[in-house]
């Protein structure tokens, strides 16, 4: 049968995310579309995205889930604030 | 003046190193010290902290940081903070330190901090022992860097926490998880003892400015929010008109 995507589901992804040791994520948005599941946000490196993926994939395999997080930049600002 | 370079929730572990260093290697050209807004780690485990170091320690410039609720996780969080002493990271918590940079004195005092709320929406201490325990905790972090901030004799002061001391710098953020990302407890600790700037984290979803009730400016420099390896803050630009803090 067909998990059923609603308050719970999104509830038990929100806390995977964070307490699931190999992903540690607070910044992790969740969203319901449809019948199907958006993570949105950012994280610190290309592998931890996979991770979050692979995971929540591995754990709910009849959810569809679309896989929006970006990785953070890390460039040397081109400014700087003055503050007053 | 003094320029200030500032991000937080750099959340390292293995993965991340080398990714912010071709950044930090320029950052004697852009600022003369480097706050850290707390959330170094992931798990805030003692092998974290060594990546932490390896990426963000032996810089040109002096590293001021605290500690963030990731650097707690694995209740190491006394052995995550030698690590980094030990590789010249000062690390703030209920404390301060003054760096002499260039003939001016800039003062940091620091706490991790922690929740409660803001305005009409805050925890208030009643109820059972689990309630009071949690404002508690956010009120002894607001009078411990309230002591911390007025300690201080410098020429510029900087507040630096990991959660939030006011609401504007969580714009972004569902209102339903204010009162985890911060305290106004904080942001009157600030305005009682008053600072140039205040610096916050843990926010990721948040808004890099606002400003408290008493007029202080608060960035949030969570890496996610500043979406650069760092932010720079330029204080007492005017250099005719130095005053004194807490002379
Ligand atoms: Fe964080
Ligand atoms: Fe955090």
């Amino acid at each position: 049968m067909t998990r059923q995507v609603d308050d719970y589901l999104e509830a038990e992804i929100q806390r995977l995310l964070t307490e699931d040791d190999r992903v540690a994520e607070q910044g992790i948005t969740v969203q319901r579309r449809e019948q199907s599941v958006v993570l949105g946000g950012e994280v610190e490196s290309p592998e931890r995205r996979a991770e979050i993926c692979r995971r929540i994939t591995e754990r709910f395999p009849d959810v569809e889930i679309t896989c929006d997080i970006g990785i953070t930049r890390t460039s040397v600002p081109v400014d700087a604030e003055e503050i007053s | 003046m003094i320029r200030v370079a500032a991000v937080g929730d750099v959340h390292v572990d293995h993965d991340v190193v080398g990714r912010y260093r071709p950044a930090l290697e320029q950052l004697p050209e852009v600022a003369d010290a480097l706050l850290i807004a707390g959330d170094l780690t992931r798990h805030g485990t003692v092998e974290e902290a060594r990546s932490f170091v390896t990426e963000f320690g032996g810089l040109a410039v002096p590293v001021v940081t605290v500690l963030g609720n990731h650097d707690h996780q694995s209740d190491q969080q006394d052995a995550v903070s030698t690590v980094l002493t030990d590789a010249g990271i000062t690390v703030l918590e209920g404390t301060s330190a003054v760096l002499e940079l260039g003939g001016r004195r800039l003062g940091v005092a620091g706490v991790k901090g922690f929740g409660g709320g803001f305005g009409g929406t805050c925890a208030s201490n009643f109820g059972e022992r689990e309630m009071k325990d949690f404002v508690r905790v956010g009120e002894d972090a607001a009078n411990r860097l309230e002591a911390a901030l007025t300690g201080v004799e410098c020429d510029a002061l900087v507040a630096l926490t990991h959660y939030a001391p006011v609401p504007e710098t969580l714009a972004g953020e569902p209102p339903e998880i204010h009162a985890f990302l911060g305290s106004y407890q904080l942001g009157r600790a600030i305005d009682a003892a008053g600072a140039t700037l205040a610096l916050h984290g843990h926010a990721h979803h948040g808004t890099e400015r606002g400003r408290t009730p008493g007029g202080v400016p608060v960035r949030n420099v969570a890496h996610p929010v500043i979406k650069q390896a760092y932010n720079v803050y330029q204080l007492l630009s005017d250099e005719a008109e130095v005053t004194l803090v807490h002379a």
